[in-house]
């Protein structure tokens, strides 16, 4: 990647967007990262610092950045809120014991003022376990209240087989098309 | 004009000549940048008498000791290996960049945790954290020679000079609209220098800090920048395709170097200021004569982009860093390619040669960086134990110690 590539992905072009991968740890947002730019997801570890990969959907190219989730780390995710055109929430669906923590993080993020307007993409992955929530179950967990101006798309998925990422990614990215066409 | 006494620079050799001029002190540089350890002495010291009025006769054999001295210098740690002498869990978030103050024994780590960090190289030991950045800590250096102030750019558009010393915070630099991501002090320590992805770069006092002026010009973001050896010019690298030279005093662009087809990666200029180099996305490195603007030669080889460029300490070689793996070595005069320094699993982010000009380190996203026999590109020594890539590489003065900092949040200190 090297720190070029870095500031590559900072700058951006008409058919490049920004988005911005967040979630608890363990909720699977590098593994997905790396289904979607068809890297092996064998072995994964814990991300300390971040990824980024671009992602090639329908003509666009989506430079996407994975932040790691540990609590440790979740005070630096404002470093990467400037200029993003989307934000991913990664969401373990069958870790019922931390859906209130998740659900907490996302509320923090949806009320940052740099975050404003900016269409959010909630995964809710690891639909591949027998004990993950359906995505009804999981959006009443989330308690999301009125969200003025802002598109949430919930999308079920399992970073693991790949299933439901790409149909997410374009809704994502229908959305944000849609948003820069009509001048947001 | 009286001589008052000699001073010895190692890197690149010369001899500095500190004389009297009505009642003032002034230096002067003898520059011996082609100095080998095969060079025939006793003919340099006679064409250093003969050409240097400041010199008398008397002075030979002082002289003769003094360029022993130089060849020493560039004949030590010749052949020593490098071994790990500390992991220094430096940060806990991925590193930016890391540099030297010039006498080797502190050195600064920059990182996404908005903090910049002072070491002692000696014990490893962490001495001050400079905090107070809202965003990533990218681009970092000290104001050497002197070493007593540090500089540190930030994605939260301002830079802060500190006391390197004490780490009180001296001043916030506030200006640019967009992330710093390169920055240099002058060679006199008087001026900062900020390029930013805002498309500019400035130029600030020191002393006061306050923006003297700013360099508009370029029609996107800035990637490099570098002063010349006097400090008289300033280079800057762009993603438009293009670098400029600037005239520090009055903040005018003296020259834009076009020709690249692709965003220039990385910048420099030669020791003597005659010559730059500008690395691009295009795979090309060109050499520009900096008095005309005019490209002197067209580099070419890599199969991928160009990521880094650098001189050697004299000008005399330069090396290429790509994304496809490998580095090459070009003598600077000709353009022929000397060496292909091939090796690493995966691109090449940073190159440097050590300040001898014997020896170059690239670091690598195959998370090894690798030491090379600057002349048979031989590769001498792989580093190996950072569990991710490496940003960042730089040697020493003395070129007896090396500092890498990785994504893996971790710095590491080579010595031999």
């Amino acid at each position: 990647m090297g720190l070029l590539t870095l500031l590559r992905a900072l700058k951006q072009n008409d058919q490049e967007y920004r988005v911005l991968m967040l979630g608890l740890d363990n909720s699977g947002k590098t593994t997905a990262l790396k289904q979607l730019a068809g890297e092996d997801v064998a072995h994964i570890t814990p991300t300390q610092g971040f990824n980024i990969k671009s992602v090639q959907t329908e003509g666009f190219k989506l430079n996407v950045w994975d932040i790691g989730g540990q609590k440790s780390i979740r005070p630096y995710w404002k470093n990467y809120y400037d200029a993003t055109d989307g934000l991913i929430y990664m969401i373990d669906s069958a870790d019922r014991n931390r859906a209130e923590e998740t659900a907490e993080e996302l509320a923090i993020l949806l009320d940052e003022e740099k975050l404003d307007g900016v269409t959010v993409l909630l995964f809710a992955n690891k639909q591949d376990l027998i004990t993950a929530m359906p995505p009804e179950e999981l959006m009443s967990a989330l308690k999301l209240t009125s969200q003025r101006g802002r598109k949430i798309i919930m999308q079920p998925c399992s970073a693991k087989t790949g299933d439901g990422l790409q149909e997410g990614l374009k809704q994502l990215l229908d959305v944000i098309n849609a948003a820069k066409a009509s001048g947001k | 004009m009286k001589l008052k006494r000699f001073l010895l620079r190692y890197y690149p050799p010369g001899i500095l000549l500190e004389y009297e001029q009505g009642n003032e002190l002034h230096t002067k540089a003898v520059d011996l940048l082609t100095l080998t350890p095969d060079t025939d002495v006793e003919v340099l010291v006679n064409t250093i008498v003969r050409h240097e009025p400041l010199i008398s006769e008397q002075r030979k054999p002082q002289v003769r000791k003094l360029v022993y001295k130089l060849i020493e210098k560039l004949e030590s740690n010749e052949a020593q290996n490098f071994y790990l002498f500390k992991i220094l869990r430096a940060h806990i978030l991925p590193l930016t960049n890391c540099a030297f103050n010039k006498s080797g024994d502190r050195f600064i780590t920059g990182s996404y945790d908005r903090t910049c960090k002072v070491w002692n190289t000696m014990t490893g030991e962490e001495m001050l954290t400079l905090e107070g950045h809202k965003n990533v800590v990218y681009a970092i250096a000290f104001n050497n020679p002197f070493g007593d102030k540090i500089v540190t750019g930030s994605f939260d558009k301002t830079a802060k000079l500190w006391n390197a010393e004490t780490g009180e915070l001296l001043h916030t630099l506030r200006g640019h609209a967009t992330e710093i991501v390169c920055l240099s002090f002058d060679p006199h320590g008087a001026i900062v220098a900020t390029g930013s992805m805002d498309s500019t770069a400035k130029l600030w006092d020191v002393e006061r800090g306050v923006e003297l002026c700013t360099l508009i010009g370029h029609t996107a973001e800035i990637v490099s920048l570098n002063f010349n050896t006097e400090g008289d010019r300033c280079l800057t690298g762009s993603f438009d395709h293009t670098t400029k030279i600037w005239d520090v005093p009055t903040g005018r662009c003296l020259h834009t170097l076009s020709g690249h087809r692709g965003e220039i990666s990385s910048t420099q200029f030669d020791f003597s200021g005659e010559l730059c180099i500008t690395g691009s996305i295009d795979r090309t490195c060109k050499v520009w004569n900096t008095m005309t603007g005019q490209c002197v030669n067209t580099l070419r080889g890599h199969n991928d982009e160009i990521l880094d460029v650098a001189f050697s300490c004299t000008g005399a070689r330069l090396v290429t860093a790509s994304a496809d793996g490998t580095a090459r070595v070009y003598n600077t005069m000709t353009g022929a390619c000397q060496a292909i320094l091939i090796g690493h699993e995966g691109e090449i982010s940073k190159v440097a040669f050590n300040p001898q000009g014997t020896k170059i380190i690239t670091a690598s996203s195959d998370r090894t960086c690798r030491i090379w026999d600057a002349q048979s590109g031989d590769c001498l020594q792989v580093l190996e134990g950072h569990t991710d890539e490496i940003f960042s590489a730089a040697f020493n003065y003395e070129g007896d110690t090396i500092i890498t900092g990785s994504k893996d949040n971790t710095c590491r200190i080579w010595k031999c």
